[in-house]
């Protein structure tokens, strides 16, 4: 025993330097494949049992060496980088450099001693915070959604059975290591990449990494050179369904093939989201329109006489007062508000940006399993009595059932429900049928539902039928039996049921029963079940055929000695029962979805590790290949002519597998995309998940990508809009995704794309809402430097105009309902449909701006002619009024004004014109609640939030005005009350104005005229 | 997406703006061809006409509605301010420094105050003339004019009345000596006074102006202190109530502000002091601290005496 075991470790320790050494080549997948080279020589060279397993220093060293056996959590952007990047978003350097422009200013200023005021050094201060205390939302925002994101981790540590010095024992699965032996059972997580040695009967969940929902089998053979497609290599993080096998741990930890993948995810680069673009190109707008103004007032002040210093300062002036403060904060509110909701709906958003992103997507590439179907293989369809019968698959059983009143039903029923060996796990009564847990591979479990639904007590009836002895499914006879005696004590018969594959089972029947009658199974009757079973099967199900026979009791009395082995019992001539067919059935939201999908005109690809056929079938049942549509092989059929024939032009559809896709070059791919509308593509790798998106987005789509395995991660990354599943998914994919639907539900993407555009129309409006108001900002100061009046508007009062009054008004336009159904609308052309467009600025600020930098004016001259300043006098008065050493001012009745005076009359110009800004921006929220409809068609009190915004600018503007002590502190002074009237006819004239544009749009929609893009 | 996200080169972009700026395949300018500009040129300009047009509407309305004699309102004006010659500014307001040796050092101050007073020599005013309601005792009011050719009268202030300080007899003012002449006006406020009963004789109302000086040690903030030997010209140191009120510079063009004269005969030398001479009565405000000239005016005042200290 000693010497063998000298042996053993020898082999052993070779074979693992030869692991080792593969391991250092770069493709995993050559890695794999050479050890499971070198263990297969091991294997058959060597006679013993491979049941030692390492000695325990050897594991210790190597664990030392490689680490443990888990995946590093991808490296997550430190804390700092995201909060710096939430600092350096476009509007976020703007505000920068606005604020070094103001210290600029200040500084010459100050070293000119030319310093009458703070208002430079205040204004920067204030641009610093805004940026920073917005970074701040936005990073408590996303550290919000990602804790909701942690909270999904699951923290029991995994515990996985080894041998070691020859003992078995249970080991926390990330103390494995290379060359472990290990053992798998039912219902274990496969705790590494693992070379199966022995197996019985192990069948393996492969949908984590693959997409696969059918159990792959797996025994010590090698079947095929691809690691992934071998029977003889199970994979770290796929689950073991049933049976039991050992094997040796040939990868660990991030070496796996799934850390493999995981590591893929972290070298696609993200792409920059819609809304960041569209920003960027909102401050280039922004910016160019404030140097043009700058300098073109730089050059009017330089030819008016101004020092050249001076000039420089109203310059710097002009391109800060551009400077739109209070769209930042806006614009974080806005999709923060979006985000929320969408949290209630189930969509947990991780970048707020993506929010916006989701609305402006045109193609959805969504997985199979899971997120359209339930993940979950229920009884669809039974063919008994030549009839097709349709089960019910949804959810909540709450569709229709199929007549069970039939004989034929009782003796299928009983097939199905004795000739099964799946059981539900103790201690689920509760818990509805459905959703209840089953020890058993899919089929079984999905014939244990269907009987216990169908038929009551499974447990309890297959107690009624004692079972005598059984003979399991293998894969040689492709059939499963057993023998029962029967329910009646006095009925001595025994009763052999049996499923299995259905032509298997059909040639082992003489007869066929039909109505409760056994007829002689005649070529009719083979005929009938032919296309019975191609229908089903063309539908993509998976097709059980169910037979049974009453035996004599006098041939086989009670007591006969069954033999599996020998088979001592009749196993042909049975009656035929019927047929059950299983698919993983869609959910019962996902058609409803799809449907409004397309006509919100976003194409929704099928993306799915699956076969062709079941793909091809869910894809025709929920919607996504559409009724009536062919693919080229279904033309090529219905005309029976040869697929190379049909002209691709026709067949809307295309299922194009994983192996034609590998032989496709990229503008092939891109071709096929543009051709068929609808597409699905079936048996696709992760890499080629990638490829597919790649080619959507090259084709300018807008793609938002779902899954849940590791094997999405890449593609989630390299999409617009990564979606991964909440309960389904992997961390992995929830950390490379952008949004997560904590329901799996596709109809909640369904709501996100409703949300997302919504927020861009609504964000549109917000965004014009607050551009408005530059103009009446700016003018001000332009006139103060060209024409020299008194400064009609200070810089504090327009950092409370930025910052406090007008915030809650257009934060509220993000409440305003749609005025149309956007989603019977097509995504937005990213190019062409841009948030802020030159009509947009144009009329903002050039018509209506225009309009309300008259009214302030109005209200300046009122308020300035009433306290004795009439306007003439005013123009020219400026180097007069400013001297702090004039004390004897005269305006226009004679009266002398001391400099104070001077400045509590210009606090209250301020004011006015202020108040002036107030109104006409009210009047401005109003006409900003519609694009096209008119107001009163949209209704003026639906949206309450504006209405309280509204009360709330005007309550707000109102404290500014008449606290005590404003006037020192904010420059506020108590006005006469009718100079709030004073801008009340402007504020009306704009409201007409846009109404009767809205008008022009509504009659001639299209019209060049009437742009419609504001 | 593709479109948006290509790298293209700096020339490439130029290239691209160069096509903006005129495209000779449409004919395009900055985007639009030529027709269009002019269109919507057209559009802008019949817009700001028209807005123009409102605007001028709207000032026209508020003109129309203001009276030509006094303003609607004086919000900012519940207290005259008060200010004085000769007004020189130091770093933190009114300074008089001047050396009395040095004649160059208050030369300017002279001129200042004599030029402040040219206007009120008899011969300036010869549209005056004075009435029986120029008497001191009350206001001087009279009735608002009908129309914008009738002038309302207004009492005449002749230089004489600031004695030592007209700079008629002394044209120095004092200063070489060291006993240097103010002069301290109150600002023209309409309609001044126009709480007050008209006619009234009651104290509190007497447009009196007393000098409360503080005495500030170097500005070391120390307990006000009485200065002694001060002159005020006209002798009561009193602006005479009858010329008020002002009834603004259209009704009465030839309306002269009341002067005091203030003569410090005693000022400590070589000092900084800080005076404050505030304007005593009811309805004027002096303590507004936003408004340093309001209802009194402060200054600080050294002379310095070269001599004095040598000896």
């Amino acid at each position: 025993a000693a010497s063998s075991n000298f042996v053993w470790h020898n082999k052993w320790f070779s074979c693992f330097k030869r692991i080792e050494l593969t391991q250092q080549s770069k493709s995993c997948f050559h890695h794999v494949t050479v050890c499971n080279h070198v263990l297969d020589e091991l294997y058959s060279a060597s006679h013993f049992h491979l049941t030692q397993g390492m000695s325990s220093t050897l594991a210790a060293q190597v664990l030392e060496r490689d680490g443990a056996n888990e995946l590093k959590p991808p490296k997550g952007t430190p804390e700092y980088v995201k909060f710096a990047r939430q600092l350096a978003g476009g509007l976020q350097c703007l505000m920068w450099v606005a604020a070094v422009i103001c210290f600029i200013a200040f500084g010459i200023q100050f070293a000119q001693e030319d310093l009458t005021s703070y208002d430079n050094l205040y204004l920067a201060i204030t641009l610093i915070a805004v940026v920073v205390v917005t970074g701040c939302f936005g990073y408590y925002q996303e550290f919000k959604s990602t804790n909701i994101i942690a909270s999904f981790k699951n923290l029991v540590p995994q515990k996985a059975t080894v041998f070691r010095d020859g003992q078995k024992s249970q080991i926390n699965a990330n103390q494995l290591v290379v060359g472990d032996l290990v053992e798998i059972k039912g219902g274990d997580r496969v705790p590494a990449d693992v070379r199966i040695i022995t197996a019985q009967g192990c069948k393996v969940d492969n949908s984590s990494l693959t997409g696969e929902s059918e159990p792959q089998s797996k025994g010590p053979e090698c079947t095929h050179e691809n690691p992934l497609e071998t029977r003889n290599i199970a994979f770290f993080s796929t689950t073991c369904l049933e049976g039991i096998a050992t094997g040796i741990i040939i990868n660990t930890g991030d070496r796996t093939i799934i850390g493999r993948i995981a590591s893929l995810a972290s070298g696609v680069g993200n792409e920059k989201t819609p809304i960041a673009i569209e920003i960027e190109h909102f401050v280039d707008i922004i910016a160019g329109l404030a140097i043009f103004f700058g300098a073109t007032f730089f050059v009017v002040a330089m030819v008016i006489g101004y020092q050249f210093l001076k000039a420089m300062i109203f310059f710097m002036a002009i391109v800060v007062a551009y400077v739109p403060e209070g769209l930042l904060a806006t614009v974080t509110v806005c999709l923060s508000l979006t985000a929320k909701r969408l949290a209630k709906k189930n969509c947990v958003v991780k970048n707020l940006e993506a929010v916006e992103t989701l609305g402006s997507t045109s193609v959805i590439c969504s997985d199979k399993t899971g997120t359209l179907t339930q993940n979950r293989m229920t009884v669809s369809h039974l063919w008994f009595d030549n009839h097709i019968h349709s089960a019910d698959t949804t959810e909540d059983q709450s569709g229709q059932s199929f007549d069970q009143s039939s004989e034929t039903w009782r003796a299928l029923g009983r097939v199905a429900g004795l000739c099964n060996r799946a059981v539900f796990k103790p201690g689920q009564e509760e818990i509805p049928i459905p959703k209840r847990e089953v020890i058993g591979d899919a089929s079984e479990t999905a014939l244990l539902k269907f009987t216990e639904l169908t038929i009551g007590n499974v447990i309890d009836y297959r107690g009624r039928f004692k079972k005598i002895c059984e003979v399991p499914f293998n894969s040689t006879n492709k059939f499963q039996l057993s023998i029962h005696e029967l329910e009646d004590p006095l009925d001595l018969r025994y009763l052999l049921v049996m499923k299995g594959a259905p032509e298997r089972i059909l040639e082992r029947c003489s007869t066929i029963m039909i109505k409760g009658q056994e007829l002689p199974l005649d070529e009719q009757w083979k005929e009938a079940f032919q296309t019975a079973y191609m229908d089903l099967g063309s539908l993509g199900e998976r097709v059980l055929g169910f037979c049974h026979i009453f035996m004599n009791e006098k041939e086989y009395p009670r007591g006969y000695n069954f033999d599996t082995d020998e088979m001592n019992f009749p196993t042909s001539g049975l009656c035929f029962a019927g047929l059950i067919s299983m698919i993983d059935p869609p959910r019962a939201t996902v058609p409803d979805a799809v449907m409004k999908c397309r006509t919100a005109g976003i194409r929704v690809i099928m993306v799915t590790g699956d076969h062709p056929i079941t793909a091809k079938a869910i894809a025709a049942n929920v919607g996504i290949i559409s009724e009536g549509s062919e693919t080229v092989e279904d033309i090529a059929t219905r005309l029976r002519i040869p697929v190379e024939q049909v002209n691709r032009g026709d067949a809307r559809a295309c299922v194009i597998n994983g192996g034609q896709l590998k032989d496709m070059t990229s503008d092939e791919l891109d071709d096929a995309l543009r051709a068929h509308p609808e597409m699905v593509f079936a048996r696709t790798s992760p890499q080629q998940k990638l490829i597919i998106v790649e080619s959507c987005q090259r084709l300018g789509s807008i793609v938002a990508v779902t899954g849940d395995g590791v094997n999405d991660s890449p593609a989630l990354k390299k999409a617009d809009i990564g979606i991964a599943m909440g309960i389904a998914g992997s961390d992995a994919a929830k950390n490379a995704a952008d949004m997560i639907l904590l329901d799996d539900n596709f109809a909640s993407i369904v709501t996100g794309v409703e949300q997302g555009r919504l927020i861009f129309d609504n964000l549109k409006k917000s965004i014009a809402y607050t551009l408005t108001k530059n103009i009446p900002e700016l003018t001000p100061y332009l006139i103060y430097i060209t024409v020299s009046v008194p400064l009609p508007l200070g810089c504090i009062t327009i950092l409370f105009i930025e910052l406090a009054t007008d915030i809650f008004p257009s934060v509220s336009l993000a409440y305003e309902k749609a005025e149309s159904d956007i989603m019977h609308l097509k995504p937005r052309n990213p190019k062409r449909d841009r948030l802020v467009n030159e009509a947009l600025a144009v009329y903002s600020y050039f018509q209506i701006g225009a309009i309300q930098s008259f009214a302030g004016f109005t209200d300046y001259f009122t308020a300035m002619a009433q306290e004795g300043w009439l306007p003439l006098l005013c123009v020219g008065l400026r180097s007069q009024w400013e001297n702090p050493h004039n004390q004897e001012v005269q305006d226009s009745y004679g009266q002398e004004w001391t400099y104070s005076q001077r400045l509590y009359q210009e606090y209250t110009c301020y004011t006015v014109f202020f108040v002036s800004i107030e109104i006409c921006q009210i009047s401005d929220v109003l006409i900003r609640k519609t694009r096209r409809l008119s107001v009163f068609q949209q209704g003026f009190f639906r949206n309450k939030v504006l209405v309280t915004a509204i009360v709330f600018q005007l309550l707000l503007g109102n404290f500014l005005c008449y606290c005590p002590g404003m006037p020192n502190i904010f420059n506020f002074m108590p006005i006469r009350v009718q100079w709030w009237f004073v801008p009340v006819p402007f504020g009306i004239l704009i409201f007409v104005y846009d109404e009767i544009r809205k008008l022009g749009v509504r009659r001639h929609p299209g019209s060049k005229y009437c742009p419609n893009g504001i | 997406m593709a479109a948006l996200k290509e790298k293209r080169t700096c020339a490439q972009r130029c290239e691209d703006f160069g096509y903006f700026v005129w495209n000779p395949d449409t004919k395009q300018l900055l985007g639009r061809t030529l027709d269009k500009w002019v269109y919507i040129s057209l559009y802008y300009v019949a817009f700001y006409i028209v807005m123009s047009g409102l605007f001028v509407l709207a000032l026209y309305v508020l003109l129309s509605t203001l009276s030509p004699y006094t303003p609607t309102y004086r919000d900012r004006l519940q207290s005259p301010g008060v200010v004085m010659r000769p007004n020189t500014y130091g770093d933190e307001g009114l300074l008089i420094v001047y050396e009395v040796n040095k004649p160059d050092s208050y030369t300017p101050l002279i001129h200042t105050l004599q030029n402040y007073l040219t206007p009120y020599n008899r011969t300036e005013q010869h549209a005056h003339y004075e009435n029986e309601h120029c008497n001191g005792n009350k206001y001087f009011t009279q009735n608002e004019p009908k129309d914008p050719e009738q002038k309302l009268l207004s009492c005449p202030f002749y230089r004489s009345s600031l004695g030592k300080c007209s700079g008629m007899d002394n044209s120095t003012f004092g200063y070489p000596d060291g006993q240097p002449c103010i002069i301290i006006k109150m600002n023209r406020v309409t309609s001044s006074f126009r709480h007050c009963p008209i006619l009234s004789t009651a104290p509190v109302c007497q447009g009196r102006l007393l000098v409360n000086v503080y005495f500030l040690f170097f500005k070391q903030k120390g307990e006000p202190k009485n200065l002694h030997n001060i002159e005020y010209f006209p002798p009561n140191g009193t602006f005479d109530l009858h010329y008020f009120p002002y009834y603004g510079k259209i009704a009465q063009p030839s309306y002269m502000n009341p002067l005091v004269a203030v003569k410090f005969n005693s000022l400590e030398k070589n000092k900084l002091l800080k005076i404050e001479c505030r304007v005593v009565a009811d309805k004027i405000s002096a303590d507004n601290i936003h408004d340093p000239y309001e209802g009194k005016v402060e200054f600080e005042i050294e002379i310095k005496n070269g001599t004095a200290v040598n000896k």
